[in-house]
């Protein structure tokens, strides 16, 4: 009997709620709007791709080896060469403007040097404002670099002595990506925007929403009713649980549509892992609104652990690259374990076999917050 | 300037929000040094007219001059000149009751060597001495208001418009705050006020009865009580109450009857022949009649005879 | 435009600054904090990944392999597996994300036809991971290449071959590639945009929530007084925060200062004079707090740390949203701040940067202004 009643003013404010949230054309567009725009944005801008560094060269040699030389880079797919200059002064002014990334200087003895059997060096400047361009700018000269002595090695030797250059070792290795043979970086971004724009609606909705009540002052007159204090919290939440996973879906939805990523895990093992994760977003969102009188402390707030609980999520730069303490404070971000889940499920097709520690992190995670905030909730005013 | 002179006139003046007209045709003037009350129900359109009078609200057509100055034309020119309070509290509730007054005084330019003077004031003013420290919203509801007019006036302007500025306050406060007001008026300061308080009006020099967007009768509260009234009132105590009020209005004579605490106003058109008439309707329906006389209207009968009026010939004028 | 009232206007913001604790602590503690998790935690420096190596060749050759492997600080060995299957879970559960595989037989097809190839799996479900660890584990089997071929040399007799091109790479304004110095200076402008236009987006916003606004414009003050006391205590809050953040960077965390500080702060003024006009005009156009936070959210917030080119290089993106970072603020902003801490470019080759961010205040300032009306309807 009891029950049957906390049921009916569940649904009553359930049904305040969904009016409240869905009647205004504004509000219904910030739950579609924000979520697609983010999604779009970050689907795109996110990458850390490294194609086309933008080359410039200063070949002061011109023979046919350097020439051999720049033809390398020139036909690599890595390298695009944006222009010849004429003098030294012009690579640096290039690079400080920011006109190239790469700039190759080749001196005047380059073959004679090679000839020689002495070696040759080439200058190379590589613009590293951008560390990680800089990095995986380095590493491709390396790679081209070597080609073209091994090309150079195999001609000249099967011109001067053919049995020799037939029985030389060389050791290869092969380099097989697994699961985005192309390298993609949209692929390892996507799936992982799907938990940041989750966790950044639902949180600040839910927080908000209880806030506004709080500021506006009719959270005093929802008190002064029979409700209790769960019963209040579930009315308050299921909503944004809903909209949580209708955005969630939404977004999923565009990541593989739009976006063409593959999906190779199962639907199940995604949904379950992303409904956990929303309980635990909507249990930060309710603490949030336990510590915040207005709505402006509920975003300020809200950002302030946005942004860390994002970066320290393994979203764009890996987890074992951080720092050893870094690394053990990601364990209490639940973004780092539907991260795992999302890339995981997405792109290497696994199960729950493989996924259980995570999902059940997030359960604690849910359940944790979620009890905390009930119980800091007090039914009367402060 | 003459004490005739025109605070306030406003002419043919109308407000649609879309298909709805807030306001429709109204025009009035208001002297200088008179309380000038705006008299009607929720939603007449009272809020509105002063949010226009006061360049909040641009009109849909007609005109508006305060202190001369043509409000659609100029919203700006006009501010200086007036004070206004605002049906809904809107002071900061987060500052102390001194930074609230000195925000506005400094807002409305008083004078840095005024300054201190006004501050005692208006703090005096609205018995808010010692409690200039406290914060604004652990104030009551009654010195709110007493706090929001001593900041609309710091700069002793010649005009001050009060949108119901009595509305959740206790009957003491509101005597006194009316108090207040003729303090003002007393030094010569126009005061233009809406109200929903019918006994409130008595205390206006003059004013105006506006339904509906409409004005329904202008005046001072005694020609209004003897001009417009339809009718007379009586007043008859009758037993039980509902079933009274019933028989009373389908009595033959009777204009409109209505209850006015525990005993019923009757309007009627002849109180002589009515008396006897409606005696015989209560004993026909046997109703015990304990009192049963002509009394003076009240402004409230004024008005309830005026809007019933207008219900009961739709097409008529008011 | 009178300055009493724009004074009034000022202190009365200031004081409800003050009264909120929460949000004036956050103001100013969160661009520190801000630059001590993205300065530590986002690391772009790729090293210590996770290796599992297979061996089933067994032979001293393999292991000599397979040590250069260990030897390095750019792979962690973490597993060492003895069956495929193991090694696909290693995968699978993220153990490892390269695993170097040496297949049977190796050395006895070094020796016999002179020609053995080793296999690097990679987890590639990290791309850019992936992508640094190809060229790392490509490097160190080169160089594993050329010793083998000088030692067979030796044993032939004949003069070891030296390498053919050696690339002599200087790296331009970071030298130790820190990943800090790259960030920090990004931070600095994201720290702002945030604080910035979030906390002026609810400025308009809550005085018409809460009704005071009314009031407020029946008041003989000026909408550009309104604009001008509301913006004036955020823009030195800005200030403080910026200055304290470049302090930071520079004492703290080592990132190298080699260009003019007056630059710096010029368009650090700039800067702020859009994010908050840009906060100031969302408050004006949003009704209620909730939508003017979504709002500051997506425009200031989103693009700052997306498409500014502080994480996520401009020039990589498709060439449609690298037309739309011409229109934002964060971009020209970043790209001042490297030059100036990394690169000490000089003034004049910054001229564009700068043009087209005072550009963008002008037009932000007169947005604003232009939006809000003293009328209720």
């Amino acid at each position: 009997m009891k029950f049957l009643a906390a049921l009916t003013r569940i649904r009553h404010m359930l049904r305040k709620e969904f009016i409240q949230t869905l009647r205004d054309p504004r509000t219904r567009f910030l739950l579609i709007g924000p979520p697609l725009i983010q999604m779009l944005v970050f689907g795109y801008a996110a990458t850390l791709d490294v194609k086309n560094v933008t080359l410039a060269v200063l070949d002061l040699d011109n023979t046919q080896e350097s020439r051999e030389l720049v033809g390398h880079f020139s036909g690599s797919r890595y390298f695009h060469l944006q222009k010849y200059v004429e003098r030294r002064e012009d690579l640096r002014e290039g690079i400080d403007r920011g006109g190239f990334l790469v700039a190759l200087e080749i001196d005047s003895g380059f073959a004679r040097r090679l000839r020689n059997g002495q070696g040759a060096t080439v200058q190379v400047l590589v613009d590293c404002a951008n560390s990680n361009t800089g990095l995986v700018a380095l590493g491709y000269l390396n790679q081209i670099g070597a080609q073209f002595a091994r090309d150079y090695q195999l001609d000249l030797a099967q011109r001067v002595a053919p049995q020799i250059a037939f029985s030389m070792p060389r050791v290869d290795l092969e380099t097989r990506p697994w699961f985005n043979e192309g390298l993609e970086s949209r692929w390892y971004f996507v799936p992982a925007v799907i938990g940041n724009v989750t966790m950044i609606m639902v949180m600040m909705l839910t927080a908000f929403a209880v806030v506004r009540e709080r500021e506006i002052g009719t959270l005093e007159q929802i008190m002064v009713t029979p409700i209790r204090r769960w019963e209040f919290i579930v009315g308050k939440t299921v909503p944004f649980f809903l909209i949580g996973c209708f955005d969630a879906g939404i977004i999923a939805l565009v990541g593989t549509l739009w976006f063409e990523v593959p999906f190779r895990g199962e639907l199940g093992v995604l949904a379950l892992g992303l409904v956990v994760f929303i309980f635990a977003a909507l249990g930060i969102g309710l603490l949030l609104s336990t510590i915040s009188s207005t709505q402006q402390q509920a975003m300020i707030t809200s950002m302030f652990f946005i942004m860390p609980m994002i970066t320290l999520s393994g979203f764009a730069t890996p987890i074992p690259s951080m720092p050893p303490f870094f690394q053990k404070l990601t364990f209490i971000n639940p973004m780092r374990y539907i991260m795992v889940v999302l890339r995981s499920v997405y792109l290497k097709g696994v199960g729950l076999d493989i996924l259980w520690p995570q999902i059940a992190a997030l359960a604690a995670f849910a359940v944790v917050l979620l009890g905390f905030s009930v119980l800091r909730f007090h039914k009367s005013l402060e | 300037m003459s004490a005739n002179e025109i605070s306030v006139a406003v002419e043919n003046l109308t407000k649609r929000f879309g298909s709805f007209v807030a306001v429709n045709n109204v025009s009035f003037e208001a002297h200088r040094g008179e309380i000038f009350g705006f008299l009607g129900p929720n939603g007449a359109g009272k809020s509105t007219t002063i949010r226009i009078l006061c360049g909040l609200l641009t009109p849909t057509s007609g005109k508006a001059r305060v202190a001369g100055i043509d409000v659609a034309a100029e919203p700006e020119a006009v501010r200086q000149q007036i004070g206004y309070m605002s049906q809904k509290f809107s002071l900061y509730n987060d500052l102390k009751v001194i930074e609230n007054l000195r925000f506005f005084a400094g807002l409305y330019n008083v004078p840095s060597a005024d300054l201190s003077g006004r501050l005692e004031w208006a703090l005096r003013m609205a018995g808010l001495e010692g409690r200039d420290q406290s914060y604004t919203r652990e104030l009551a509801v009654g010195w709110k208001q007493r706090l929001a007019l001593g900041c609309a006036v710091l700069h002793r302007p010649p005009i001050v418009f009060l949108d119901e500025p009595t509305s959740g306050v206790d009957p003491i406060s509101r005597r006194q705050f009316w108090e207040l007001i003729q303090e003002m008026v007393a030094e010569g300061i126009t005061v233009f006020v809406t109200t929903h308080y019918m006994d409130e009006a008595e205390y206006c020099n003059r004013l105006v009865l506006i339904d509906r967007g409409r004005i329904v009768a202008m005046g001072t509260p005694t020609e209004l009580k003897t001009r417009s009234m339809r009718g007379q009132i009586l007043l008859v105590d009758c037993e039980p109450l509902g079933p009274a009020l019933e028989a009373l209005q389908h009595a033959p004579g009777v204009l409109d009857a209505a209850v006015f605490g525990n005993s019923l106003h009757a309007v009627v058109a002849d109180p002589a022949a009515a008396i006897p008439q409606i005696k015989q309707a209560m004993a026909a329906q046997g109703l015990r009649l304990s009192r049963i006389e002509p009394i003076p209207p009240s402004l409230e009968d004024v008005f309830v005879g005026l809007t019933a009026g207008r219900e009961i010939k739709p097409g008529g004028t008011a | 435009m009178n300055l009493r009232r724009v004074l009034a206007m000022a202190r009365k913001e200031v004081i409800q600054i003050r009264r909120d604790p929460r949000s004036l602590m956050v103001i100013f503690a969160m661009p520190i904090f801000q630059l001590f998790i993205f300065g530590y935690g986002v690391n772009l420096d790729i090293k210590h990944i996770p290796l599992c190596v297979y061996d089933r060749d067994g032979t001293q050759t393999s292991q000599d392999l397979l040590k250069q492997f260990q030897a390095t600080e750019y792979f962690d060995i973490t597993q060492v597996v003895e069956s495929y299957r193991d090694l696909v879970r290693n995968i699978d559960h993220g153990t490892c994300r390269v695993a170097v595989v040496v297949p049977p037989r190796f050395t006895e097809h070094l020796n016999s036809d002179g020609k053995a190839s080793a296999q690097a799996l990679l987890d590639a479900s990290d791309s850019n991971t992936a992508n640094i660890g190809m060229g790392y584990a490509l490097g160190i089997a080169l160089a594993y290449a050329a010793r083998v071929q000088v030692d067979w040399q030796q044993r032939q007799g004949l003069p070891p071959s030296v390498p053919v091109v050696t690339f002599q790479s200087r790296t331009w304004f970071n030298e130790d590639l820190e990943s800090m110095a790259n960030i920090v200076p990004g931070v600095v402008a994201l720290v702002m945009a945030v604080v910035g236009a979030f906390l002026t987006s609810l400025t308009i916003a809550r005085e018409w929530e809460r009704g005071t606004m009314e009031q407020l414009i029946s008041t003989p003050v000026s909408k550009l007084e309104i604009e001008i006391g509301k913006l004036v205590p955020y823009f030195f809050i800005g200030i403080t925060d910026t200055a304290l953040c470049a302090w930071a960077a520079v004492r703290w965390f080592d990132v190298p200062f080699r260009g003019s500080w007056t630059v710096m702060f010029g368009c650090s003024v700039l800067f702020l004079i859009v994010v908050l006009s840009l906060g100031y005009l969302i408050s004006v156009v949003a009704k209620s707090q909730l939508a003017a936070s979504q709002a500051a959210l997506l425009t200031t917030f989103l693009p700052a740390f997306l498409l500014s080119g502080f994480i996520f290089p401009i020039d990589q993106m498709p060439t449609v949203v690298q037309w739309i970072t011409r229109v934002l603020p964060a971009r020209y902003y970043v790209a001042i701040l490297r030059n100036v801490f990394l690169k000490g470019t000089p003034v004049r080759l910054m001229t564009g940067d700068v043009t087209a961010l005072a550009l963008i205040a002008a037009i932000s300032i007169t947005l604003a202004t232009r939006a809000f009306q003293k009328r209720l309807g």
